[in-house]
């Protein structure tokens, strides 16, 4: 166990949480992420008995989450192992795929509303150009947010995965927190 | 006071307001100009030319003549039409565009000047003599141009930007609109309903017109109150939907806090980008009027705003409460004006009605066959010329309505080049083939300006919109309306010698469009440009067709023969601001940050901007003055110990599969293919046409994985060719991208040093050269466990690595090292030292890959393998780029402690400086604290062979020249000994 201590994307010790009226935002710094691409030819494994989703959807099974990244890519989730090499345990379970590590390519806000899916979609409605009712739960993209790219994973009704560049967290946060709190009033 | 009764305000709720300073109170409901003129004021600002007096015109958004500006200090806003300006407590408005005081503007001088301003006098007059352009003319006109003033400091307020989807969106909240956003909300589709007022309603609010028998404001409610429980329907008033875009795209500005005295923690405005599958334009129509002699002082204004001044806003644009009232019409619609002033207890004096057949609808006197031809009052109306039959008299009235008929609001339909087409029957424009896709015309603004027609044609629009959408359509019962009589008679203008205006904001009369008539500027877009008609705020709403109506009587064609004016967004006004959306200042563009950028800020370290990313320039320490200090002893640093530098922000990606090493052969001018596992090496890549592209490393750290490094700022280009070469041009390849730069925090550790410094932090692993050699790479644990990367590479020319950590640990990685590199002078450093000891060690950077050169300018050119293909080499060969004999050399200045500025261009000593003459440029330079004195590199013709020759370098921007000697653009351990040890 290395005797260094790590930083969030935000740069803090530990993960940035903050609500907005209904809507609570949350720095996921223990969320692991490895891609997976398949080779010419392979089909699709099923690392950790997961079935990889189709194209533009995500599936969770329990601390394990995958999202649709491209044809034949997808980026692999799980929960609470940021520190460990999850992209090793990954590459195990899928020989042959083309596995990267990215936990730390990336940061995680998620957002949970606690009044519905309304306070929700507005959020969306003020940062992306996706039709919230095409991003339902279960669905995922890739799209433009203030000039930075992201992922959006609709984990539920009420909960947005926000997944952006790590470098860019602090940007991605502020745009994310200001949208927020416009809403307020 | 000119109130009226009843009308659509808050009498309960009372606001005070100023205008030029003094005091006014006005009502909830009210827009500025209806506030003012229910307090008697009907001269609200100056002409932009002639500076005549002038008050409201219309009651929306097509005002042209009442523009104010509002608000105070950095909120101060010119040229804002009173007419849509809501009403608030404490609102401060002053009229523009005079000198001295309103009723006395010293400028009206250029009334009397009017012969001399026609149209196209700026053409002529200031051609001559031309000297005078520059100092004179232009200045002179510059000041006298515009309208309002700008506060000239920066707008304090917060614009929101965002994105809508809907079944269908839904422009304008009258009749039709209403409609339509019934029919489609019960049907449960998607709509947004958008209407640039702060109440819906539209004309439905400012007529007498009753639906199911009772007024139409109680059917509105009834609307607004389902439509806003329906869960599918966003209602969004004060938005204007300005633009129609490509692929269903609406641009629209929501005017979030646009009627408060300031935002407080509302943003002021919202720029939404509506994607609509089908959208219904019930926009309405505008009303024209008809030039006549003097036909623009204040309480001349649109019959139909004076209808709806006084049935809205209970208002009556007369000085005092018992002046008389007249309309002057050419149509049916002018005698509903006077019915309805009437209802409201108004004085009437008559309808002047050009048709020689008119009769009254009510108890007020016609004059049939009539025309006004001239007025009297300086700062507002007091009389009128009637002439009917033969014989003129003067007539005492307070306000004049002028309805010269409706042309529909079909804008939004010509902006994808949509041509109007005309209607004999309507004497309009309405909406022709070729608009945006998936735009249907409804109600007055396609002509069917009827009430009943209106809400029956909203539907309609909507059920063809839901059609083609298959959603099914409920049937929707509309109130009981009736269509008023609107026969109108083709009457345009009174013809007059005195001057008539056609376009008000602009200042353009029936003899400016006659003299672009003899001037031979008759197509309408030479008739716009000549005579300024059509521009500004307006942009001609209620002129433009009277204007083409008068053009097609002088050149004796129709008017569609003459022409039609189409339309371009904005559809009104729309702000720079709100066009910017977002943020501006720090968080004008996203920042990226490096792992270590919280360390090198509590470093005191000064940054810049690379890109997005924000990097450490240099570290200044205690005692240090100016950056060179810094730099000097940060570069010294690393050449005789070790230093540090984070580089994370070079681009990284993963490339893996069977044929990954194929595909690096061909993204490659050089072979990479052979690549051992465990080592590194150097790479460039060509663009398509043979010139250098990029350059970096490349690392294999298993058969079928390697990692390549790109510059920090090609790392998103390179990244997207790479994809675009593995997806489009080799596909058979079985590769697999993937952008790892933010994954890894990489530090380079450089300097004689290095090595020491880094064997205490590494789990056992053998640092010794023979165990890992220059050019090595692995992977290994540091700091007892870590996972990391490894890569002995160089960019300073110094023994160096770049040690490469999961980014979360960065941050505590660079503190480890400077903690354990304390005795051993551990230095770290930023970009402006990485500058220097590259261009010492003569490395090639973003200001030698600039674009315009090559692989052999550069000294590489034997890297462009010919045992192989890859991107750029054929192209590489070919004659001219082959044949470019400008080499990379480096540059000593003469007198060391004279800098050769970089782009500065090379002649040979003595030789004229011309173009002709050019032999190169200097692409980087910097003061080398290692040879204490200034260097350079440039390209130079035959560079290679022309080491120790004295060249010229010159910089005739800043008339400087200075003589350097050519050398070797090593000035670093040329031989790469340190590289090796």
């Amino acid at each position: 166990m290395t005797d260094l201590l790590p930083v969030t994307a935000m740069g803090d010790s530990a993960p940035r949480s903050e609500s907005f009226g209904p809507l609570t935002l949350s720095e996921n710094a223990g969320l692991a992420l490895a891609s997976l691409a398949l080779r010419q030819g392979q089909d699709a494994p099923t690392p950790f008995g997961l079935t990889l989703p189709d194209v533009a959807r995500a599936v969770t099974s329990g601390e394990l989450g995958a999202f649709w990244t491209g044809r034949g890519q997808w980026m692999i989730e799980a929960e609470g192992k940021a520190e460990s090499d999850f992209a090793a345990a990954l590459k195990a379970e899928a020989p042959g795929c083309s596995v990267t590590e990215q936990t730390d390519g990336f940061v995680v806000f998620e957002v949970v509303s606690e009044a519905g899916t309304a306070p929700l979609e507005a959020l969306m409605s003020k940062l992306v150009n996706i039709d919230p009712k095409t991003l339902g739960p279960g669905c995922c993209t890739r799209t433009g947010l203030e000039h930075m790219t992201v992922f959006l994973v609709r984990r539920s009704e009420t909960r947005l995965a926000v997944i952006g560049m790590r470098s860019l967290a602090g940007s991605l946060w502020h745009a994310l927190s200001q949208a927020a709190h416009r809403l307020e009033y | 006071m000119t109130r009226l009764n009843g009308g659509l305000i808050d009498r309960t709720r009372p606001l005070n307001f100023t205008f030029n300073g003094k005091a006014y109170r006005g009502f909830e409901g009210d827009t500025l100009a209806s506030a003012l003129l229910a307090n008697g004021v009907r001269l609200m600002g100056r002409s932009f030319k002639y500076h005549r007096p002038r008050g409201v015109i219309a009651a929306g958004s097509e005002e042209p003549n009442a523009l104010v500006e509002l608000r105070e200090g950095a909120r101060q806003e010119p040229n804002t039409r009173a007419t849509v300006a809501e009403l608030y407590e404490g609102l401060s408005a002053r009229s523009q565009n005079h000198v001295g005081p309103l009723h006395r503007d010293l400028m009206a001088v250029n009334d009397l000047a009017s012969p001399f301003f026609a149209a196209g006098f700026y053409y002529k007059t200031f051609m001559w003599p031309k000297a005078f352009w520059e100092k004179l003319y232009e200045p002179a006109i510059r000041k006298a141009a515009g309208l309002g003033s700008l506060s000239m400091l920066p707008d304090p307020d917060a614009y929101d930007r965002g994105f809508l989807h809907c079944d269908l969106l839904v422009i304008g909240g009258g009749a039709a609109g209403l409609s339509a956003a019934l029919t489609a909300g019960r049907a449960g589709a998607q709509v947004v309903l958008a209407d640039e007022d702060f109440r819906l309603g539209g004309r439905l609010l400012m007529e007498s017109d009753l639906l199911n028998g009772a007024p139409a404001s109680d059917w509105v409610e009834t609307v607004r109150a389902e439509l806003e429980s329906l869960p599918n329907v966003r209602i969004m008033t004060r938005t204007t939907v300005f633009g129609v875009y490509d692929h269903g795209v609406f641009g629209a500005v929501e005017r979030v806090a646009d009627h408060l005295a300031t935002p407080g923690d509302k943003v002021r405005q919202t720029l939404w980008r509506i994607t609509a599958k089908r959208a219904v334009l019930a926009a309405g129509a505008t009303e024209r009027h008809i030039p006549f002699a003097d036909n623009d002082r204040p309480g001349i204004m649109l019959a139909g705003a004076l209808r709806a001044y006084a049935n809205r806003w209970a208002a009556l644009p007369v000085a005092d409460a018992g002046d008389a009232v007249a309309i002057f019409t050419n149509g049916d619609d002018g005698h509903r004006t006077a019915c309805d002033l009437l209802a409201k207890g108004a004085k009437v004096l008559g309808v002047i009605d050009t048709r020689a057949d008119a009769v009254a609808q009510g108890d007020y006197r016609v004059f049939a066959g009539a025309q006004v031809t001239g007025s009297k009052g300086r700062l507002g109306l007091t009389q009128i010329e009637i002439t009917q039959g033969g014989h003129s008299s003067w007539h005492a009235v307070g306000a004049l309505g002028v309805a010269g008929g409706w042309n529909p609001n079909l804008h939004l339909t010509s902006h994808h080049r949509g041509r109007p087409h005309w209607d004999e029957s309507l004497l309009a424009f309405v909406p022709g083939q070729g608009g945006p896709q998936g735009l249907i015309a409804a109600g007055a603004a396609a002509g069917k300006g009827g009430t009943a027609e209106a809400l029956a044609d909203g539907k309609r629009a909507a059920q063809a919109a839901l059609s083609d959408l298959e959603i099914a359509a409920p049937e929707i019962m509309l109130p009981d309306a009736a269509d008023t009589p609107s026969a109108q008679q083709a009457f345009w203008h009174v013809p007059g010698k005195k001057r008539a205006w056609v376009d008000f904001q602009n200042d353009v009369t029936v003899k400016d469009v006659k003299l672009a008539h003899q001037e031979n500027m008759r197509p309408v877009e030479h008739l716009k440009r000549w005579t300024t008609l059509g521009m500004a705020t307006d942009q001609g709403k209620t002129s433009n067709i009277s204007a083409l109506a008068v053009m097609a009587e002088l050149t004796g064609k129709t008017i569609p023969e003459t022409g039609t004016t189409i339309f371009r967004p904005p559809y009104t006004p729309v702000s720079l601001s709100v066009l910017g959306g977002g943020d501006t200042g720090q968080h004008f563009r996203p920042h990226r940050l490096t792992p270590t950028h919280d360390w090198a800020k509590a470093q005191g370290a000064e940054f810049v901007e690379v890109g997005q990313w924000m990097r450490a320039q240099y570290f200044p320490q205690p005692g240090e003055t100016h950056w060179r200090q810094s730099v000097d002893r940060e570069a010294l640093a690393v050449r005789s110990a070790v230093g540090l530098c984070d580089v994370t922000t070079l681009g990284k990606v993963d490339v893996q599969g069977a044929d990954a090493g194929e595909f690096l052969n061909r993204l490659y001018a050089n072979m990479m293919g052979t690549l051992k596992v465990g080592m590194v090496r150097y790479g460039l890549m060509l663009r398509e046409d043979g010139h250098a592209y990029d350059d970096g490393t490349c690392a294999r750290l298993g058969e079928d994985h390697y990692v390549v490094t790109t510059t920090t700022a090609n790392a998103g280009l390179v990244y997207r060719q790479m994809e675009f070469a593995r997806q489009c041009l080799w596909p058979e390849l079985d590769v697999q991208l993937i952008s790892t730069t933010d994954a890894w925090a990489q530090i380079a550790v450089a300097g004689p040093k290095s090595r020491e410094l880094l064997s205490r932090i590494v789990d056992g692993f053998d640092l010794s050269n023979e165990a890992f050699p220059f050019m090595a790479c692995a992977s290994l644990t540091i700091c007892n466990g870590l996972r990391a990367r490894l890569f002995r590479i160089s960019f300073s020319g110094e023994l160096a690595y770049e040690i490469a950590v999961p980014a979360r640990y960065g941050h505590a990685l660079m503190q480890r090292l400077m903690e354990q590199g304390a005795d051993l002078g551990v230095t770290p450093y930023g970009t402006e030292t990485l500058g220097v000891l590259r261009i010492e060690k003569g490395h090639a950077a973003g200001a030698e890959l600039n674009g315009q050169t090559t692989a052999q300018m550069l000294g590489l050119g034997r890297m462009v393998s010919q045992k192989k293909d890859g991107i750029g080499a054929v192209m590489s060969r070919r004659e001219g780029l082959d044949a470019d004999r400008r080499r990379l050399v480096g540059l000593k200045s003469v007198s060391p402690q004279e800098q050769v500025a970089a782009g500065s261009h090379l002649f040979t000593e003595g030789a004229a400086q011309t173009m002709q003459t050019d032999q190169g440029w200097v692409t980087s330079s910097c003061y080398s604290p290692h040879l204490q004195g200034y260097i350079a590199l440039a390209y130079l013709e035959d560079g290679d062979k022309r080491l120790g020759e004295i060249v010229t370098a010159a910089n005739p921007l800043e008339g400087r020249e200075l003589r350097a000697e050519v050398v070797s653009a090593h000035f670093v351990d040329p031989e790469g000994g340190r590289l090796r040890d």
